[in-house]
C-alpha cells in the first residue's frame, strides 16, 4: 500500500515564529487521518500546503507523487477539497452549483449529490448565501461525493455545524471511504466526532508531532492514572515517562505511555506513597487533551 | 508567465513616476519666468523694455509709466488721446486716425497652433455680399478628393456648389487633396478674403466665393518653395494677405492683388519651439521671437527691411538652480503634453548632465540593504538593480510597489 | 470546462453587463436629445462651428462612461471571488491556475468589449447623422482613450483585488490611479492621436496583471 500523501522535512516560519521543523506526514492509501492540534499548531498552515496555497520555507509535500505546489490538472481531479466553513459559491443556487461543477469532472456522479440535495429542504433558486450553515455543509459533501475523488482533504468540517449534521457528515464519509477505498485527510476541532470517523491520527503541539499513528494504537499505548499524593510531586513532572501531569491540590492525572506495572514499580522504587491509584479509561478528546495539556 | 506580469508591472509604474513625480516636483518648485516685454520706439528709435513692471530703453534708463507710454505712441494712442499728450505729428507725418488704426494689425503665433489637429471644414464666407457685416454660411467646406459643401443642418452634400468650385480647381491645375487650408473663419474682420490652400504638390492657391461664384487664383511660386504654416491676418490697409512660413523656416508675407512674396529679414526661426508676434503700425513692424530662454524684436520698415534688432537671453529653465537640482534628482521626464504642442504625446526628456546618477546609485545600495534585511540572494535580484541603475527613483518605487519574492 | 468558468463568470457579472450597457445606451440617447436641442436653438452651423473651431466637444459626458464599466465588471467578477478567500475554490479547479485565471479575465474583457462596442456604435450612428466624417473621426480618436481607460480600470481593480496583502493593495491602487489618470487629459479633438499607440500597448500589456497578484496568493504572502 503506497503513500497518497508524503511530506517530507516541512519547515515553516511566519516571519520569525516558527510553526514547525522538519515535519514528517503520511497518509496511506485507503486510510482516515485525523489532524488534531491546538488553534495556532499549525493545522491550516498543513492544509494550505497540501493544496497549494502557502509555500513552506523548506521540505516538500507530495500528493500521488506530484509536488503539491505544481500539481497536474489531473491529478487535482483525483482531490476534493472541503474549505474551512463550507466556503462555495454562495451566488449560486443547488442547481446552478452542479452544472458548474460537473464540466470539471468528468467521473462526475450526480446521484449521491441530488440525494443529499433531495434531504435539503430549499427551494430550487434558492442561493447558497440565504442557506444555514447546515445546509450550506450539505451542498459542500454532496459536491465532493459527486466529483468521486480518491483523496478528500477537509479542513474543520464540523465548524458551524450542529450534533445532527456532524453525525449525517461522518456516517456518510466514513461508509464512502470504506467503500470505495478513499483516502482522507481531515482535521476538526470536535474529537468526538474525530474519534468517530478516524483510522490514523496526527497530533501536532507548537512546533513538534506529538504523536502519528492508528487510533487503536495510540488509545491502547497512551493511558491515564489518577491518584493522591501528600508531597510535592513536582519532581515527578521532570520523570521521562511522565508525558504530562496534572495537579489540582492533591489529586494527581498522570500521562504516560507505560504500563501501569512499570508506574507502580516507579513510585516504590522512589518511595512515593499514593492513593486512590487508579487507571481511567480516555476517549480521544480526553487522551488528547492530556497528551497536549489543558490551557 | 508570473514574472513577465511583474515586469509588465514594473515597466507602467516607471512609465507613472516619470510622469507624475517630475510633474509634482515642478509643481512645487517651478518659478514664472517673466520675458521683457519690448517694443521698438519711433520717437526714440530704439527699443523700450518692461521687466518685472520697470520700464527702461536698451540703454537702462529708467522711465515712468506715462514716460513710456509716451515712447509708443501708436500703441498707447488711445491712453494718449485721453490724457491730451498725444502728438499732432511724429517724423514729420501728420496723425491721422484713421490711418493710424488702418496701418495697424497683429499677427500672433504660437508652435501649438501649427503642431495641433486640423480641423479639416471650414466655412467659405461671401466675400462680396453688399452687406456691412459678414455672415456664417449654412455650409462648410472640406477638399478631400473634390472640394465638397457640406449643408450643417441636414449633414447632406451641396452637390452644386461643390462640382462648381470643384471644377475650376481641376482646370487650375490643384492637385487634390489638400494638404493645409488657412484663413480666418470667423466674421469679426473687415473683410472676407477666403482661404489659403496648399495642395498634394505643394501649390499654393487662393480660393474665395464672390457673388456666390468661385475665385480661385494659383499663385506662382518660386522652385522648391513649400510652406509649412500661413497664417492669415486681418489687414485693414489691404496690403497684406498673410505670414508664411517656409519649410526651411523663413517668413514670407503675401501681397494683395499681386500675390508678390515678400522674404522679411529674419534668421533662425524655429517655428515648432519659437512663439512670434508681428506688430505693425504706421512706421514699422516689430516682429517679436520668444523662445525658452530668449526674446528677440526684428525691427522692420514698412517694406520689410530691417531697421534695428534686439536680442536678450536669460537662464532655460534647466539651467537654473530647481532645473539643476531637477537634474541631479532624476534622470529624465516623461510628459503627455508639451507646451509647444496640442498633441497628447509620450514627449522624453533626458536630464542634462549625469548627476543623477549618483541617486541611483544610492538608491541602489539601499535595494541592496533592503534585500539583506529579507535575507535575499542578491543574484536573483540583479536584474531590479540593474533597474534602478537606470532608471533611479522610478525605478525604485516600481521595483519595491511589486516585489520580486519568487519562490521557484 | 471552459463552458462552466463562462457559467460562472457570466452569473457573476450579468446584472452588471445588462444594467451598465442599458444605462450606456440610455446616456447615448440623452446626449443626443442634448445634440438635437443645440441644433434646434443654436441652428446646425453654430454647433458644428463650435466644435471645430471653439474645441467644444458634443461627447464629453461620456469621458468616465468606460471606467465605470471597467470597475463595475471587474468588482463584480473578482470581490465575490475574494472574500473569505474562496478564490482557493478556482484554483482547486482540475484546470493550469493561470489558465483558468485568463479565462475568467478573458471572459470579463469579452463582456466589456462587447458592451462597449455596442454604445460606441450606437454613438457612431448618432453622430454620423449629425455630423461629417471629420468630426466623427476626431471624436472616435478623442474616444479611444477613453474605452482604453476602462479595459486599464478593469485590468488594474482586478489585480487590486486579488492581491492578498492589504498593503500592496493600496500600493497598486496608487499607481493604477494616477496611470489611468494619462488616458483622460483634457485635450482638443483628435490631439490624443500620437499617444494612442503607446496607449493601447500599455492596456494590452496590462491584461496579464491578475496573474501577479494571484501568484502572491497561492504563495502565501500574508
Amino acid at each position: 500500500m503506497s503513500n497518497v500523501i508524503e511530506c517530507k522535512n516541512l519547515t515553516h516560519y511566519y516571519g520569525k515564529k516558527m510553526v514547525y521543523e522538519n515535519l514528517n506526514i503520511h497518509v496511506r492509501e485507503g486510510s482516515i487521518l485525523g489532524l488534531l492540534g491546538k488553534n495556532g499548531s499549525g493545522k491550516t498552515t498543513t492544509i494550505n500546503i497540501l493544496n497549494g496555497f502557502l509555500q513552506p520555507r523548506s521540505g516538500e509535500c507530495l500528493i500521488y507523487g506530484e509536488n503539491s505546489q505544481h500539481l497536474t490538472p489531473a491529478n487535482k481531479a483525483r482531490i476534493g477539497f472541503l474549505i474551512e466553513g463550507h466556503i462555495q459559491y454562495s451566488f449560486m443556487n443547488i442547481h446552478q452549483i452542479e452544472k458548474f461543477y460537473s464540466g470539471f469532472y468528468p467521473k462526475w456522479k450526480p446521484a449521491p449529490y441530488w440525494e443529499l440535495m433531495s434531504k435539503l429542504k430549499v427551494t430550487p433558486n434558492q442561493k447558497i448565501s440565504t442557506m444555514s450553515c447546515g445546509q450550506r455543509s450539505q451542498v459542500a459533501l454532496g459536491l465532493i461525493l459527486a466529483q468521486d475523488p480518491d483523496l478528500l482533504i477537509l479542513d474543520d468540517f464540523s465548524m458551524g455545524l450542529d450534533p445532527g449534521y456532524r453525525r449525517l457528515f461522518i456516517d456518510y464519509l466514513r461508509e464512502y471511504a470504506k467503500a470505495e477505498n478513499k483516502t482522507i485527510f481531515t482535521t476538526s476541532h470536535i474529537i468526538q466526532d474525530m474519534e468517530r470517523l478516524i483510522d490514523d491520527v496526527l497530533i501536532m503541539d507548537y512546533n513538534r508531532v506529538l504523536a502519528q499513528c492508528p487510533v487503536a494504537d495510540f488509545m491502547g499505548t497512551f493511558k491515564q492514572f489518577n491518584f493522591e499524593l501528600e508531597d510535592n510531586p513536582a519532581n515527578l513532572k521532570k520523570e521521562k515517562f511522565v508525558v504530562n501531569l496534572e495537579v489540582v491540590k492533591n489529586k494527581i492525572e498522570l500521562y504516560t505511555y507505560e504500563s501501569e506495572d512499570f508506574v507502580k514499580k516507579f513510585f516504590a522504587s522512589n518511595g512515593i506513597e499514593c492513593k486512590g491509584f487508579k487507571l481511567v479509561k480516555m476517549g480521544l478528546e480526553d487522551a488528547f487533551i492530556g497528551l497536549t495539556g489543558k490551557y | 508567465m508570473e514574472r513577465i506580469s511583474r515586469y509588465i508591472l514594473v515597466l507602467v509604474t516607471i512609465v507613472t513616476a516619470s510622469i507624475v513625480l517630475p510633474g509634482l516636483y515642478w509643481m512645487a518648485f517651478e518659478k514664472p519666468i517673466n520675458a521683457p516685454f519690448v517694443m521698438y520706439s519711433c520717437i526714440n528709435d530704439d527699443f523700450m523694455i518692461i521687466r518685472s513692471g520697470v520700464f527702461s530703453d536698451k540703454k537702462g534708463n529708467k522711465y515712468s509709466r506715462e514716460e513710456y507710454e509716451q515712447k509708443l505712441p501708436f500703441m498707447n494712442y488711445r491712453q494718449l488721446m485721453v490724457a491730451e499728450t498725444m502728438p499732432d505729428t511724429i517724423k514729420g507725418v501728420a496723425i491721422d486716425m484713421h490711418e493710424l488704426s488702418r496701418t495697424k494689425s497683429f499677427y500672433r503665433f504660437k508652435p501649438d497652433e501649427m503642431q495641433a489637429p486640423k480641423p479639416a471644414l471650414y466655412p467659405l464666407l461671401e466675400s462680396e455680399s453688399g452687406r456691412a457685416s459678414l455672415e456664417m454660411p449654412d455650409d462648410f467646406f472640406r477638399i478631400t478628393w473634390r472640394m465638397e459643401f457640406i449643408n450643417a443642418e441636414n449633414n447632406t452634400i451641396l452637390e452644386e456648389k461643390s462640382r462648381m468650385f470643384s471644377a475650376v480647381l481641376y482646370h487650375k491645375g490643384f492637385q487634390f487633396p489638400a494638404r493645409m487650408i488657412s484663413g480666418l473663419p470667423t466674421t469679426r474682420k473687415s473683410c472676407d478674403e477666403g482661404y489659403f490652400v496648399v495642395d498634394a504638390s505643394y501649390q499654393l492657391y487662393h480660393i474665395k466665393m464672390i457673388k456666390g461664384n468661385p475665385y480661385i487664383h494659383k499663385i506662382e511660386l518660386p522652385e522648391g518653395l513649400k510652406f509649412k504654416n500661413i497664417g492669415c491676418v486681418d489687414f485693414r490697409d489691404k496690403e497684406f494677405y498673410a505670414y508664411l512660413f517656409s519649410d526651411k523656416n523663413e517668413i514670407y508675407v503675401i501681397q494683395q492683388d499681386t500675390y508678390d512674396l515678400v522674404k522679411l529679414p529674419v534668421e533662425g526661426f524655429v517655428p515648432e519651439i519659437c512663439e512670434l508676434s508681428i506688430w505693425g503700425d504706421l512706421f514699422n513692424y516689430n516682429a517679436i521671437f520668444k523662445s525658452e530662454g530668449q526674446i528677440k524684436d526684428v525691427v522692420l520698415d514698412r517694406k520689410f527691411k530691417k531697421v534695428d534688432e534686439f536680442n536678450e537671453t536669460w537662464l532655460k529653465k534647466e539651467e537654473r538652480f530647481e532645473g539643476k537640482a531637477f537634474s541631479s534628482l532624476f534622470p529624465a521626464q516623461l510628459s503627455l503634453d508639451d507646451k509647444n504642442s496640442s498633441f497628447i504625446s509620450f514627449y522624453f526628456q533626458k536630464s542634462k548632465g549625469f548627476n543623477w546618477l549618483i541617486v541611483n546609485l544610492v538608491l541602489v545600495l539601499v535595494h541592496l540593504g533592503i534585500l539583506r534585511n529579507r535575507k535575499a540572494k542578491y543574484k536573483k535580484h540583479l536584474a531590479d538593480l540593474v533597474i534602478i541603475a537606470v532608471t533611479g527613483i522610478f525605478g525604485f518605487i516600481a521595483v519595491n510597489f511589486f516585489p520580486n519574492k519568487f519562490f521557484d | 470546462m471552459w463552458k462552466s468558468i463562462v457559467y460562472k463568470e457570466w452569473l457573476k457579472i450579468r446584472w452588471f453587463l445588462i444594467g451598465y450597457t442599458v444605462l450606456g445606451l440610455l446616456g447615448i440617447g440623452y446626449l443626443f436629445l442634448t445634440v438635437k436641442h443645440g441644433f434646434t436653438f443654436s441652428g446646425g452651423k453654430n454647433f458644428w462651428y463650435g466644435i471645430l473651431f471653439l474645441g467644444q466637444q458634443y461627447f464629453s459626458y461620456l469621458k468616465y462612461v468606460p471606467i465605470l464599466g471597467g470597475l463595475a465588471i471587474a468588482i463584480a467578477q473578482y470581490f465575490p471571488e475574494t472574500i473569505n478567500k474562496r478564490i482557493k475554490l478556482v484554483f482547486h479547479l482540475p484546470v493550469k491556475e493561470n489558465s483558468v485565471l485568463l479565462m475568467m479575465h478573458g471572459f470579463g474583457f469579452g463582456s466589456l468589449l462587447l458592451s462597449y462596442c455596442l454604445i460606441f456604435l450606437v454613438f457612431l450612428g448618432f453622430s454620423a447623422h449629425y455630423f461629417p466624417y471629420e468630426i466623427v473621426m476626431a471624436a472616435s480618436i478623442t474616444m479611444l482613450p477613453w474605452f482604453l481607460a476602462g479595459f486599464t480600470a478593469y485590468f488594474i481593480v482586478a489585480l487590486v483585488v486579488m492581491e492578498p496583502m492589504w498593503l500592496y493593495r493600496v500600493l497598486y491602487a496608487l499607481s493604477g490611479g494616477f496611470f489611468i489618470t494619462f488616458y483622460v487629459k483634457s485635450a482638443l479633438a483628435g490631439a490624443y492621436a500620437p499617444a494612442n499607440p503607446g496607449l493601447l500597448v500599455l492596456t494590452v500589456l496590462l491584461s496579464i496583471a491578475l496573474i501577479f497578484s494571484a501568484y502572491r496568493f497561492r504563495k502565501g504572502e500574508m
